[in-house]
């Protein structure tokens, strides 16, 4: 057969296989009969081999390229994993998914709290040696009515009252996932930005708790912080653990190639932190409208207790021993 | 640095994707973060009407709800701000408006379309690669083998190009020909062809494998037509086939009125 033989038989296949795919490409695989479906499958396997037999006879780029095209686009929509529909995907991975991935990632939350507990210490120590470098520690106005052994919970949350419920809720739910993101993010850097991450918060909370319990004002401190904040640090554990199994994966690939170890531990890590988006929902929630309520300072830190023990009841001990999961 | 990205398939054969350039990649993203630009702008002045603030103050439109309206505003950033790409990517396969307009796709390495927790990956991977306005990313891009940021190395994905180079209009690849040598009289004679035809036909044949098939088919009735009927030959059915075959067995002969036969017309290349 010549090229140009070649390209007389040939063409009138190419030209239908087209005028097929512009159709999917229109309004996707419905937009055929069955009839045309099976003319789509029956298509393919030939126009694959024609780029082959393209390149054999030299063709010109822009035939060549043609075909090429053709059979990437069939191959694309034959070869389609089936589409999940999002709401019951979303549904399985917070039912069973999730909770059993948080178990396998176990050893890397360890970790992150590990060394965010060391983080925290470590500022608590220092601003209970020397009270001065709280401010060191701690963004932000922390100044407090010196010695003042009377200041109530109430005071506290009065700071917390200056600004609006709503927007408080929305800027520290986008503000704690951003850090979650980061925390996962910055995992490519071997885990060291991660540990930065860690590093920050751990001394932020270190320091606060320092200079509090220098003030005597530890039951007022705690009934503003823990409402939320139990859940929340929590959440960002979680999210130090998604950058360390990322870094980890880079840096210890193991018997694997360091390519197919980061595609694992990219895979595992992103839906670690995003699972946690619920937990900073619940968070912010709590920040925003609860934690500057006047509700009595003993229950706020009973709800945010119990809040935490809900996610770790459902972490721990959701989607045990149900049937193993087709990996999807 | 790697041009294509092959795909095997099951049926043993390869594709080759053209990988997109860093140019191009630039080009889309800077589209992209051109509209994220007027999306957070738009944003600004919807609040500054609710909030009575900056120039919009005569407002106050609803002042029970407006703190309401804050909320709802940071929560609409944060959702553009880290969901744009994601959200586009997702709905238009591997697309966002700025990859579009650049004929640019994210597709898995090897071929097949991406998924969400591909999308997830490297889109939150941009706040690493965004460094240094993406500056991180282009160093990445440099290196990596297959134009890669950091968040296409975590999730295994490329970004190709689709476009389809168009070979119909101005073509620089036109080869040094010697005319004195190659129009030779006996060349001319064995052909019967006149010195601008057969330079005519001669360009056409060197030149026919960066035309595509409907341009050739366009192309060649109209330069062969006219000469065969001026030699008083039938003209064939005006099919490329058909024409191409005639004009081959016309440069055969005159390939051998040359003497020693020189090479052929030189070849496309593969």
């Amino acid at each position: 057969m010549t090229p140009a033989q070649f390209l007389a038989t040939r063409q009138p296949v190419w030209n239908r296989l087209d005028d097929l795919l512009t159709r999917i490409g229109k309004r996707g695989t419905a937009g055929l009969t069955e009839a045309e479906l099976h003319e789509l499958v029956n298509l393919y396997p030939s126009v694959a081999v024609d780029v082959g037999r393209a390149r054999m006879y030299k063709l010109d780029d822009a035939t060549q390229q043609r075909i090429n095209k053709l059979a990437i686009a069939a191959h694309g929509y034959i070869y389609r994993r089936p589409a999940h529909r999002p709401l019951p995907a979303i549904w399985r991975f917070f039912r069973l998914e999730y909770p059993r991935l948080f178990r396998r990632m176990g050893g890397y939350v360890l970790l992150s709290t590990v060394l965010f507990m060391v983080f925290a210490s470590g500022a608590y120590i220092s601003t209970r040696l020397r009270p001065s470098t709280a401010y060191v520690f701690v963004p932000g106005p922390i100044d407090l009515p010196d010695g003042q052994p009377g200041l109530s919970a109430e005071d506290m949350s009065e700071r917390f009252r200056e600004i609006p419920n709503p927007p408080l809720a929305a800027g520290v739910m986008a503000n704690n996932i951003s850090v979650a993101f980061k925390a996962f993010a910055f995992g490519i850097t071997a885990g060291v930005g991660t540990c930065y991450v860690l590093l920050m918060n751990g001394m932020i909370l270190g320091g606060f708790i320092g200079h509090f319990a220098n003030h005597n004002l530890q039951y007022a401190l705690w009934s503003f912080i823990a409402p939320h904040g139990v859940l929340e640090i929590f959440a960002i554990l979680v999210s130090g653990a998604a950058g360390f199994r990322l870094g980890f994966s880079l840096a210890l690939p193991g018997k694997v190639t360091r390519k197919a170890s980061l595609r694992a531990g990219a895979r595992d890590a992103v839906l670690l932190v995003l699972g946690t988006i619920p937990m900073f929902l619940v968070a912010g929630f709590i920040e925003g409208f609860i934690t500057p309520s006047y509700v009595e300072g003993w229950l706020k830190i009973t709800l945010g207790l119990l809040v935490w023990a809900l996610a770790m009841a459902w972490l721990l001990l959701v989607g045990r021993g149900a049937p193993a999961l087709a990996r999807s | 640095m790697l041009e294509f990205d092959i795909i095997e398939t099951p049926e043993n054969v390869e594709f080759q994707q053209r990988l997109a350039g860093i140019g191009s990649r630039f080009m889309a993203g800077l589209i992209d973060n051109l509209i994220l630009l007027a999306v957070y702008a738009i944003l600004a002045a919807v609040l500054m009407l609710f909030l009575g603030v900056g120039p919009f103050s005569y407002g106050k439109l609803i002042r029970e709800a407006h703190w309401w309206v804050l909320a709802l505003s940071i929560c609409v950033f944060f959702f553009v701000y880290w969901g744009y790409f994601v959200f586009f990517e997702l709905v238009m396969n591997g697309q966002s408006p700025g990859k579009r307009s650049m004929k640019l796709r994210v597709v898995k390495e090897g071929g097949a379309a991406i998924q969400f927790v591909d999308i997830a990956i490297r889109n939150l991977m941009r706040a690493v690669d965004g460094i240094g306005g993406y500056g991180v990313a282009g160093l990445s891009m440099f290196i990596s083998r297959k134009v890669q940021r950091l968040g296409d190395l975590a999730a295994g994905t490329v970004v190709v190009s689709e476009e389809t180079r168009d070979y119909t209009a101005h073509s620089d690849r036109r080869k040094k020909v010697q005319w004195e040598q190659e129009i030779s009289p006996a060349v001319l004679t064995a052909t019967g062809l006149k010195p601008e035809e057969y330079r005519t036909l001669y360009n056409y044949w060197a030149r026919r494998g960066e035309l595509t098939l409907e341009a050739r088919g366009r192309l060649l009735p109209k330069l062969l037509t006219p000469i065969l009927q001026r030699m008083g030959q039938t003209v064939p059915a005006t099919s490329l086939v058909v024409l191409e075959n005639q004009l081959d067995e016309m440069l055969k002969i005159a390939h051998k009125a040359k003497g020693n036969p020189p090479p052929m017309p030189p070849e496309v290349r593969p």
